[in-house]
């Protein structure tokens, strides 16, 4: 189970914030297309930029608590998972404190 | 079993590569925001209390990453600074996350169509 850690974490991240979108009914995780085209860009910026310090040993991963599954280029899938639900993450925070603040749709 | 263990617990010096990484990173988000997506993120109060939550948890989150005693995610002691605050965090992780979170946000809002 320790190997599950990082992906666990991640799935806390989702567990505090996709709720959100249910609370203040604002739509993130059930606006697919958008999140898609918001998302894409970024997740390939940050997995070059990941796959270039990977590669450079600038950091890397214990073993003890990935699943050791990993893409070419020896990018475990725990990142790629991190680039998705860290930045969906910020996306509904954002929108759940817009929410909060009484902003209309476009404001 | 841990890589180059030793070559992870030594101190930094100065900066690295990741430093310079996550500089980039941010320069990146930036002129991004600015240059390219105009959504006016930066004069939004609802960005800036959004950064402060991000923040918050990426304390928690990073800081059960990349705790020393059993860390998930490990540096290169030559490729960072060595300032880790609080707990282990490299201060670059808080450049990476700026960068991650905000390019993310305003292009969330660029595609709004």
């Amino acid at each position: 189970m320790d190997k599950l850690q990082y992906l666990g974490l991640l799935g806390g991240c989702l567990v505090c914030t996709v709720p959100l979108e249910f609370v203040y009914g604002f739509r993130v995780w059930r606006s697919p297309a958008r999140l898609v085209r918001a998302l894409g860009p970024v997740i390939c910026f940050f997995v070059l930029w990941d796959l270039f310090g990977i590669h450079r040993r600038n950091w890397w991963f214990n073993d003890a608590y990935v699943t050791g599954i990993e893409l070419p280029g020896s990018i475990p899938i725990e990142e790629i998972a991190f680039f998705i639900v860290i930045p969906a993450a910020a996306i509904s925070g954002y929108e759940a404190v817009r929410a909060s603040l009484g902003k209309s749709r476009d404001g | 079993m841990l890589r180059s263990e030793s070559h992870a617990m030594g101190e930094g010096g100065g900066g690295g590569e990741y430093s310079v990484l996550a500089l980039l990173a941010v320069v990146f988000a930036v002129t991004f925001e600015l240059r390219f997506a105009r959504t006016g993120l930066f004069r939004s109060r609802a960005y800036w209390i959004s950064m402060g939550i991000v923040f918050c948890f990426q304390v928690l989150v990073d800081g059960w990453l990349t705790k020393l005693s059993a860390p998930i995610v490990l540096y290169a002691s030559d490729e960072i600074s060595g300032l880790r605050f609080p707990w282990d965090i490299p201060v670059e992780d808080y450049l990476f996350g700026f960068a991650l979170t905000t390019l993310a946000i305003a292009n969330w809002i660029r595609c709004s169509k």
